[in-house]
């Protein structure tokens, strides 16, 4: 029972850090009908900037996590000004080729500052408690896990609000349902594209920060993590932020048990999965569930006419 | 007819694979130049030219399923590792700890084309039921799903880290390994495997041509165009679509198999999400739906290395420190120019070409 807390615990630490990148992932999507291959490069790259504010410049942590963070949203609006606003109108295809380009383009550039050593990010968690996690019942957990979970309900009650009730929110409702409907009641639709992405820049370096930080360390390969929030978009419709949700949590708890459990699948099934497959399993179900429901579980089913 | 020569007196004429006498000529001219190309290239653009004309043929397999047929993939490179794995299993040594069976390539080759395609049929139902960006992401969990189970089945592949010898090349009992003379002119490994892959290369195109030109190439483009209309003026959705699965899967597989032949050893990290992009890119640098674009496109992702290598060299004459590396270099130039191209030139280096031809083709006149 301990190990199935554990599991769920971090499993749902998990689910909130990927809920971040997958909430920006669902509003580009809506405004701009793209899907932004870049996003995972932006988390990485922020976490990047806090970490070469905070210990390479010595700026004060929480300083240069507020910069660092802001940062990446300008980053990701000059990306939308410069690359993705001459594509209006082209085939979606293309457009996501295009964010793969500009994901190797800053890979490429972040691990070349990287190098081969792992970076820390200077943030003050692993200083908390026992090493950075506290033990309630013998559930071992992390004060990053835990504030990662709590930063991801706060966010989302921020945005639904901002949905809401902000006129900004509203204009990029309104901007998703129909864009020329739109710009006929006079909302900018080209400052709402870049709204939206200096959004999903700010959703993706607090991800990329919760990925990397503490003792968990920025290098080459943490895009990775940041990239499994795509199954979790998928699996909950591309154009439904509680979808994404909810399918970040599904993948979250997934890899979680997987993770804890799968010598007792092993043996239930009698193969071996062989090692790393927790990390697989999202893309599994992902899998299963594209072959049942071609739109994900929340996401609005398309009508296609010749 | 002569002096005219876009007049075309039948149709059998004008689908031609070369339509006109120029086209022939060049068609000749450039196989004579390639094979010349041994007598005079170093052994290391020997070596990226081999890797082009491999990479061409893998391209061209995406380029039938998602230039023509219009269905994304972003797992070809996992066929291509499929194509790797089954060559260096039916024509490998075998150790203490992978298997090999040291058969003849005429054997391996066609066998490693047959089972990549085999695979490729597996995922042809999927392709049937979800289009567009939703099939592009499946095919993405098929590139984790595949690096899985390359890392994990160690008896074919060696595991992840350690890797494997590739096939022996072995045809017809010559091996590739002892070289060939022509009077005073030793050929050795490299430089037959090169023309070798030159004639693989040349088949395969021809062989894409022919799709082009044929009634299953005309309802590959009508998919790709509507596939709602084609299925509404007869085309089978489910045997098309298989079938440009199946042929993409073929022509990733025989080029894997050769592919890892030139280096001697392939290890499973080689086929990540980086490599099947690799190929997307390729064929979007090259030019989407055309039969020269994917070629254009491995020549510049191939020599790209060797041009930056001569470059960098040349510059470090001069006393001048790159920030980034070689590699890194490559990797960043080949982002930019898939932005570049996708947002300038969509139809890719082939898109150059053909200007660069009509207007030399109607000079002095501007059209």
């Amino acid at each position: 029972m301990t190990i199935f807390l554990q599991a769920t615990a971090e499993g749902l630490a998990l689910g909130a850090v990927y809920s971040l990148v997958a909430i920006g992932f669902v509003l580009i999507y809506k405004a701009m009908d793209v899907l932004s291959f870049a996003q995972p490069a932006l988390a990485v790259v922020g976490a990047g900037l806090i970490s070469s504010l905070a210990i390479d410049r010595g700026i004060p942590f929480w300083i240069s996590l507020i910069l660092g963070i802001l940062l990446t949203g300008l980053l990701s609006l000059i990306i939308e000004r410069t690359f993705l606003r001459p594509m209006v109108g082209e085939p979606v295809f293309s457009v996501a080729v295009l964010t793969i380009g500009i994901d190797i383009l800053l890979r490429t550039v972040l691990d070349n500052w990287i190098g081969l050593s792992p970076r820390y990010l200077g943030d003050p968690f692993p200083n908390f408690g026992n090493f950075g996690s506290i033990t309630l019942n013998g559930v071992t957990l992390k004060y990053l896990e835990i504030s990662a979970f709590f930063t991801g309900i706060f966010v989302i009650i921020v945005l639904s609000i901002f949905f809401k009730k902000s006129k900004y929110g509203v204009a990029m409702r309104a901007t998703s349902l129909d864009q020329e409907a739109a710009l006929a009641q006079g909302i900018d639709v080209g400052r709402i594209f870049g709204l939206v992405w200096f959004i999903a820049g700010i959703l993706a370096s607090m991800a990329g920060f919760f990925i990397t930080g503490g003792f968990n360390t920025l290098t080459q390969f943490s895009f990775i993590s940041a990239l499994r929030a795509l199954p979790a978009v998928v699996i909950g419709g591309l154009d439904s932020i509680s979808g994404a949700v909810v399918g970040s949590i599904i993948i979250g708890l997934t890899q979680g048990y997987v993770g804890y459990f799968q010598s007792n699948l092993e043996t239930l099934i009698g193969i071996s999965l062989g090692s790393g497959f927790s990390l697989l399993a999202p893309y599994l179900i992902m899998f299963a569930i594209l072959l049942v429901k071609p739109d994900g579980l929340f996401g609005t089913e398309e009508v296609e006419r010749v | 007819m002569r002096g005219r020569p876009n007049l075309y007196i039948n149709y059998k004429k004008e689908t031609a694979i070369l339509s006109t006498n120029t086209q022939k000529i060049w068609f000749v001219f450039m196989i004579v130049f390639s094979i010349a190309m041994v007598f005079i290239a170093t052994d290391y653009w020997i070596l990226l030219l081999t890797t082009a004309f491999l990479i061409a043929v893998a391209s061209w397999g995406l380029n039938i399923v998602s230039g023509f047929a219009g269905q994304i993939s972003l797992a070809h490179g996992v066929f291509v590792g499929i194509g790797t794995y089954t060559g260096a299993v039916l024509g490998g040594v075998a150790t203490d700890y992978v298997v090999g069976y040291e058969l003849d390539m005429i054997i391996w080759l066609p066998l490693s084309g047959l089972f990549a395609s085999l695979l490729g049929l597996l995922i042809a139902p999927i392709a049937v039921r979800l289009k567009g960006l939703n099939l592009g992401l499946v095919t993405l969990a098929l590139v984790f799903i595949g690096s899985h189970l390359f890392s994990n089945l160690k008896t074919f592949t060696g595991g992840a880290g350690l890797g494997r010898k590739t096939a022996k090349v072995v045809l017809f009992g010559f091996q590739f390994d002892d070289g060939f003379n022509i009077g005073n002119v030793i050929l050795e490994k490299n430089q037959l495997l090169y023309l070798f892959s030159l004639l693989v290369c040349i088949l395969c195109g021809l062989g894409v041509k022919n799709i082009t030109r044929s009634k299953t190439g005309r309802a590959y483009s009508a998919i790709r165009d509507r596939d709602i209309a084609a299925e509404a003026i007869g085309i089978n959705l489910f045997k098309f679509k298989s079938s440009a699965f199946a042929l993409s899967s073929f022509y990733a597989g025989i080029a894997g198999s050769l592919l890892f032949t030139v280096s001697g050893g392939v290890e499973p990290g080689t086929f990540n999400l980086l490599y099947s992009i690799t190929f997307v890119a390729i064929v979007i640098i090259g030019g989407v739906g055309t039969v020269l674009g994917p070629l254009f496109g491995a020549l510049f992702f191939s020599l790209l290395p060797g041009t930056i290598q001569t470059v960098i060299h040349s510059l470090e004459n001069f006393g001048q420190g790159f920030a980034l590396s070689s590699g890194q270099i490559e990797r960043v130039i080949f982002g930019l120019f898939i932005i570049i191209f996708l947002i300038f030139e969509p139809r890719g280096l082939w898109g150059i070409w053909f200007r660069l031809r009509n207007y030399f083709k109607a000079w002095p006149f501007s059209y």
